[in-house]
């Protein structure tokens, strides 16, 4: 006959856990591929629409570059990556809809866990748009005068965006509690990134649209995100759009945890 | 471990206005099966969801394991296992991955999760399903995976909450098996249902719950005993005798209503006194075509408590 032994130590590792939570979600996309249509679209409408379109806009005075891919890629990279953190909120309203999410609340782990695997599985999924974005700049006549610490920089600006609506998009359907939340954070997305130095420098800008462009903290996060597409990369320019990701990811993680914990003590 | 790896003493849960569970006491013994039975809005599951701690109560506390439910929720979790009601499962994820998630999520290394996950697929009947998606699984599978999940990391206690509605005959049957056998391994279980013949096929101590409120607490042949006696019927073959029989069976026990050409009695005394009906019907000479003794139900327990007959109180049984 056996006893029961159960184990001692008080919560799961970490790591591991974050892990396979996140783990889970790739596998989902394996066995659900049309989750990522609008992430691989979005790239391609951004990059080839837009170029085509609005080419021709760079010869207004004071447009900082002549190539409109330099203006408009890396604000696709970001508006892409950011859509493509919604999916962290899709998959928590699914678990939320089925069931999934007591497995997990029941489970000895770390509440953060819960937060950190979607993210983790967001910052995977971030990298495809901005990859296709990166990619499909090249033949679009896209440069990077800032060089590898631009495109890295690029990079940090799209993952970031990506986790910051992630982070919101989580906090949002754990306090609905359903999948319908998801539009209000794909709304919401579009509110802080559409009214911002995005599509026209901040001078060419004028009246309300100016005035919240100016306050708008996307603004900062494209800023840096471009930079090293249109000359070199400053710290005056990347510090503030850390700082945006940092706050960002502070409040809507935070936030998300406190709705989570309101879900069960 | 205490002796007691359930208790709670005046547990309540309100939501608003109302009050889903009203001061709830109960102690389950180390070792047995513990059925906790009421109808669908009881509070049954409202309770369970408390002790398992996805809900905080609004009153009264609980120790699970010897660890209190709101004081030390994790070490709640690491000491038991939990299958809910609507068997939370991913339909995209295969049987394999999911036992392999869930023992990483109570701390198993990589080597003792396969070896387990191994173990119990071959447990529950689910080797050969071990790479299907979950989605196309059965219902009895999904319930079979459910309960290994639960089983991953060998729990003190394993909570089922409904672990067989929408089953199939066969499917329940299997279920109740392995509640069987793990009981018989020393798993402390704590096993909510609506089905009576669930309760009573499995549960050494029942707490039947009303309306937030334990209303019978006890063994299964207790409850029904204290009921009152048994039915006993006895079908007369020649009509010319049922004075007769009538009369005999009237020194036995109270005549109770029965279809025509039958009487019954509540036997007093119960199936211990069947032998003395049988000859005292023989030594009057009453030809008898059928006789039988029912037992009164849980279902009869419920009503006495209640006043109502528990809904859906036969669906649950086995062809």
């Amino acid at each position: 006959m056996r006893s029961p032994t159960p184990r001692t130590d008080p919560v799961s590792a970490f790591g591991p856990t974050v892990f396979e939570i996140g783990r889970r979600s790739l596998i989902r996309i394996v066995r659900m591929p049309a989750i990522l249509v609008p992430t691989i679209v979005m790239p391609v409408f951004f990059v080839i629409g837009f170029t085509g379109s609005f080419e021709g806009v760079t010869r207004i005075e004071g447009f900082p570059t002549e190539d409109f891919i330099n203006w408009v890629g890396p604000y696709a990279l970001v508006q892409t990556a950011a859509f493509a953190g919604i999916g962290a909120a899709g998959t928590m309203a699914t678990d939320l809809d089925n069931g999934f999410i007591d497995r997990l609340l029941v489970a000895p782990i770390r509440r953060s866990a819960i937060i950190f695997g979607p993210l983790a599985y967001t910052a995977m999924r971030a990298l495809i748009p901005i990859t296709l974005v990166l990619l499909l700049s090249i033949p679009q006549g896209g440069s990077l005068p800032g060089g590898l610490l631009g495109l890295f920089i690029a990079v940090v600006g799209g993952m970031g965006g990506a986790l910051m609506l992630g982070s919101m998009g989580l906090a949002v359907v754990l306090r609905i509690g359903h999948i319908r939340a998801m539009a209000i954070v794909q709304i919401v997305a579009f509110a802080f990134l559409f009214p911002s130095i995005g599509q026209v420098p901040l001078p060419l800008l004028s009246g309300w649209l100016h005035t919240v462009a100016r306050f708008n903290p996307a603004t900062n996060l494209i800023r840096m995100t471009r930079q090293g597409f249109i000359g070199d990369v400053s710290w005056a320019e990347t510090w503030p759009g850390l700082l945006v990701i940092a706050i960002g990811l502070g409040v809507f993680t935070g936030w998300a945890r406190y709705e989570l914990d309101q879900r069960a003590p | 471990m205490t002796s007691h790896p359930v208790e709670a003493t005046g547990l309540v849960r309100r939501f608003g206005d109302l009050t889903a569970v009203a001061g709830i006491d109960l102690a389950v013994e180390e070792g047995e099966i513990f059925g906790f039975l009421g109808p669908n809005g009881a509070g049954k599951s409202t309770t369970v969801r408390m002790l398992v701690t996805l809900l905080r109560p609004s009153g009264g506390s609980a120790r699970v394991a010897g660890h209190d439910i709101v004081k030390n929720p994790t070490a709640v979790r690491r000491a038991i296992g939990v299958a809910l009601q609507d068997a939370a499962i991913d339909p995209l994820m295969t049987g394999n991955e999911l036992l392999r998630l869930q023992a990483v999520l109570h701390g198993l290394g990589r080597k003792e999760s396969a070896t387990r996950t191994s173990d119990l697929l071959e447990r529950v009947g689910l080797t050969a399903a071990a790479d299907r998606r979950v989605g196309q699984y059965s219902g009895g599978m999904r319930r079979r995976l459910d309960l290994a999940l639960a089983l991953v990391h060998r729990p003190m206690v394993l909570f089922l909450d409904e672990p067989t509605t929408g089953l199939d005959p066969t499917s329940r049957l299997a279920v109740w098996e392995e509640v069987r056998i793990l009981n018989a391994e020393g798993t402390t279980v704590f096993l909510t249902t609506q089905y009576l013949e669930e309760a009573d096929q499995l549960a050494g101590r029942i707490a039947i719950i009303d309306d937030g409120r334990i209303v019978r607490e006890g063994d299964p042949r207790s409850l029904k005993e204290a009921v009152g006696d048994p039915t006993l019927r006895v079908e007369v073959s020649d009509a010319a005798m049922m004075e007769t029989a009538r009369a005999v069976l009237a020194t036995f026990g109270e005549e109770r209503p029965a279809r025509v050409g039958r009487l019954a009695i509540g036997l007093a005394g119960g199936a211990g006194r069947l032998a003395d009906v049988v000859r005292a019907l023989d030594d009057q000479g009453v030809p008898v075509a059928h006789i039988e003794l029912d037992s009164p139900s849980l279902d009869d327990v419920f009503a006495d408590a209640t006043g109502r007959r528990l809904e859906g109180a036969n669906s649950a049984q086995p062809e």
